[in-house]
């Protein structure tokens, strides 16, 4: 169905080098503020637990929100362009990243905090260098789930003029070009696959390392 | 960071009219006790008589509600709880090694955390661990994982020991060993801490060990001291029946003579059997897989004699085999009298022996320090 | 200018749109995930190969109908399909696999058949699974569906593109709001169902 002619053709007339960049450039940017965003919350939530219940909660409706509905939501605040985008991209990892770092914290072992209190690391020390390193499996898992999140709203980014391969496939199906659609359809599946798995890896990795359980 | 060392040796320390209560239940009741600096003081009785609560409100785990802990006549409220920790070595049963760090990031973790260099570092983790007869070269760079329970208790005691504490506090070390296993550990720490020299409190179940490595005993019971003394002294003036109960060694006493190798021996498991022709190394390898630390030989049906762990990683050159290292160990017959093969055993100075029955391995026989006390 | 009308009309579209998928998925659903108890081949498709697909981002779904089914309802359920489906599948199969082996055993000593044990063991044992994956379908499809509305699925979705042609924040919001509220009526009425069916002991 589709020759490497045509991949090649819709490849050059769409700019999809330049689409794939502005992809994972707004990818990688709302991943790295999601990162320190939900790490930061789910170590707050962690040591305020009275703040972990409400906040968990209130960030599950944020889940629940139709991710369009939710760019368009940001849109008179942010305006159009790659901001909503990235900014929704942003409010939707939080909670997977904030909820497995604070379980991940929740679930280390008691005798690790136990030692670790008796030869002497102070509360601050025992998190940096027990609890969150122990977590770390967790809070990977977590982060594999906002990336695949994000791959997904940066997508939709093409619709409110943000760029990237949403684009091709917003002018694809406007201008009903099937080629198009199918070769940035596939285009963006494999990179959000590629990716994911990747991540996974990662986190089978940190699973032996740290992991145990 | 790096601070300064709150004692270098420890002359007393003193509990006075010390109370622990959780709820309306006392954990620790009215304790006066002194311990003595250089001396093996060992906690045992019941369950939840409050032992572990005496030992961790030593090093402030645990606050007491009323009373004193004195170091060297200063009063632990006064200290920082981190500073006092770091000078104060701490030994667990479940030994709590960070299964994310190495053997020699476990170790040199305090170090790290007082700011000494890398290289200081690495010197210290490399002592302690041929201090626990580890090879540092071996285990260094592995995970916790992958170490048996006696190794890895070893390691516990090399990261208690990092910061070169003049005191210890042990909470059931050797409790979740296998008793083989826990005789030779014991044997090794007998030795340590004659080298190491240091103020130690050690709680234990385990009324061979305390009379064992025990300078002094206490004896607690429902969140009171009862008594504390030499292990002689509790044997033969026993302050009430509890005491006498604990101590226990009447009743194994009058029984003596007409005690059998095979009423005392651990029944034989293959785990403990290896070949002859096995290399050093693989011996290494196969006894941390089993749990192990002690082996017997065997050359088909023939006891070569025994190995253990600690014999193999000193040996010098890894490829030798089994036959050429093996110790030779006595054997009894379950028939033998208890005295008989005791008397024989602390005359040759082991503490293990095989139980043959017609040419086969039917039992592990330990020596029983108490009892040999008595014959 | 947004007519009441016009929000309604499309609120009604989208509500049909998302639970015509979600009860065609549930129907779907149930007897692959039974079938996935008796083929290793397909657990392994539901439970390894479905994490894969979940990763491509949904506009690639959606638009991938385009070229191989046209435009319009069909090819939006399909797709809202291809997404809700698997988080279905995956939860019942895991609730109908995480029976007490023991229990199994009993049923078939008391002299259940095959289709009994199915029915009065394994089903009720997956419920609370079933409804947290049916949850996490319904919120998903409710979420796609605005975005379907961009290959003429209708819906509230329409209203949203409407508004952002002419960038009119009014036009959007009377989009998004009804579909955000929509979205927090689903994620409420399905955890109120699941309560019910979840045994009080597994309330955990
Ligand atoms: N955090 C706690 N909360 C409530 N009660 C406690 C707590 N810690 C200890 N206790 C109680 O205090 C008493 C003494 O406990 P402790 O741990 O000192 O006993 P122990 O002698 O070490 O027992 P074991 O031999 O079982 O280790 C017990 O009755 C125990 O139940
Ligand atoms: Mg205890």
């Amino acid at each position: 169905m589709l020759t490497i002619q045509t991949v090649a053709d819709v490849w050059s007339r769409h700019l999809m080098t330049i689409r794939t960049i502005e992809h994972l450039q707004m990818f990688s940017l709302a991943l790295i503020l999601s990162i320190i965003i939900g790490v930061s919350i789910g170590i707050f939530i962690y040591m305020k637990q009275r703040t972990a219940n409400p906040v968990l909660n209130f960030l599950n409706i944020v889940e629940t929100i139709p991710d369009l509905a939710l760019i368009v939501l940001l849109l008179p605040i942010l305006k159009l362009g790659a901001g909503p985008t990235i900014a929704a991209c942003v409010l939707y990892s939080i909670l997977p990243i904030a909820r497995n770092t604070y379980t991940g914290l929740k679930g280390v072992d008691e005798q690790y905090t136990y030692v670790a209190e008796a030869i002497g690391l102070s509360p601050r020390e025992t998190l940096l260098k027990v609890k969150i390193p122990m977590s770390l499996p967790l809070i990977a898992g977590g982060i594999r789930i906002a990336l695949v999140f994000c791959m997904g709203v940066v997508t939709l980014g093409g619709l409110v003029a943000a760029g990237g391969l949403g684009t091709v496939l917003q002018n694809g199906i406007q201008l009903y070009q099937k080629d198009a659609i199918l070769v940035a359809g596939l285009w963006t599946g494999i990179l959000a696959v590629f990716l994911d798995s990747f991540a996974g890896m990662i986190e089978k990795k940190l699973q032996e390392r740290y992991g145990t359980w | 960071m790096q601070s300064k060392r709150l004692f270098d040796r420890i002359d007393s320390i003193r509990f006075t009219g010390i109370t622990k209560r959780y709820g309306n239940s006392f954990a620790v009741k009215d304790l006066d006790l002194e311990i003595k600096g250089g001396e093996l003081l060992i906690l045992i009785g019941p369950s939840g008589s409050g032992k572990t609560t005496t030992l961790r409100m030593i090093n402030r785990m645990i606050e007491q509600d009323s009373g004193n802990v004195t170091i060297n006549g200063l009063d632990t409220k006064d200290v920082d709880p981190v500073r006092l920790r770091r000078n104060i070595g701490y030994v667990i049963q479940n030994i709590g090694l960070f299964p994310h760090m190495t053997i020699g990031e476990n170790i040199g973790l305090v170090p790290k955390l007082e700011g000494w260099e890398k290289k200081q570092q690495l010197e210290r983790i490399k002592t302690l661990l041929n201090f626990v007869s580890l090879p540092p070269e071996m285990f260094m760079d592995r995970y916790p994982g992958q170490l048996s329970g006696g190794q890895q208790q070893r390691v516990g005691l090399a990261r208690a020991m990092a910061m070169d504490p003049p005191l210890f506090l042990m909470d059931e070390p050797f409790g979740a060993l296998d008793p083989i296993l826990r005789k030779q550990l014991q044997k090794e720490f007998l030795k340590i801490k004659d080298e190491i020299n240091r103020t130690i409190v050690f709680v234990t179940h385990d009324i061979e060990e305390a009379l064992v490595l025990g300078d002094r005993i206490a004896i607690m019971n429902q969140a009171e001291l009862v008594q504390v003394g030499p292990p002689e002294e509790l044997i033969f003036n026993p302050a009430n029946d509890l005491v006498a109960d604990i101590v226990d060694t009447q009743r194994k006493f009058k029984h003596m003579d007409t005690l059998r190798v095979k009423d005392l021996m651990s029944p034989f498991e293959n785990k403990y059997v290896l070949e002859g022709n096995t290399e050093v190394c693989d011996a290494v390898d196969e006894m941390t897989k089993r749990e192990i630390e002690n082996a017997f030989v065997f050359e088909g049906e023939k006891l070569l004699g025994e190995v253990t762990m600690v014999d193999l990683m000193k040996c010098k050159s890894k490829s030798q085999k089994l036959i050429d290292i093996a110790r030779p160990i006595k054997t009894f017959q379950p028939k033998d009298s208890v005295a008989f093969a005791l008397s024989e055993l602390k005359n040759s100075g082991e503490y293990l022996a095989v139980v043959m029955n017609s040419g086969e391995p039917v039992g592990i026989l330990v020596s029983d320090e108490v009892l040999l006390k008595l014959i | 200018m947004v007519v009441l009308e016009t929000v309604l009309d499309a609120t009604w579209e989208h509500v049909v749109l998302v639970y015509t998928t979600l009860f065609v998925s549930i129907l779907v659903s149930i007897p692959l995930a039974f079938a996935a108890l008796y083929s290793k081949k397909l657990e392994l498709v539901v439970m390894k190969f479905a994490n894969l697909v979940q990763a491509v981002p949904s506009f690639a779904v959606v638009a991938i109908m385009v070229p191989l089914l046209g435009i319009g309802f069909t090819p939006a359920l399909v797709a809202i399909m291809l997404r809700a489906l698997l988080p279905i599948v995956k939860n019942t199969y895991i609730g109908l696999t995480n029976v007490d082996p023991a229990l199994i055993d009993y049923a078939e000593g008391v002299g259940l058949n095959q289709w009994q044990i199915h029915r009065y063991i394994r089903l009720p044992n997956a419920y609370p699974a079933m409804f947290a994956g049916i949850k996490f379908a319904g919120i998903l499809a409710n979420s796609i569906a605005v975005l379907t509305a961009f290959i003429g699925s209708g819906g509230l979705g329409e209203i949203i593109f409407q508004g952002l042609i002419g960038y009119n924040t009014n036009t959007l919001l009377s989009g998004a709001i009804p579909a955000i509220m929509l979205a927090i009526f689903i994620d409420l009425s399905f955890t109120i169902l699941e309560k019910k069916v979840t045994p009080v002991h597994a309330g955990e």
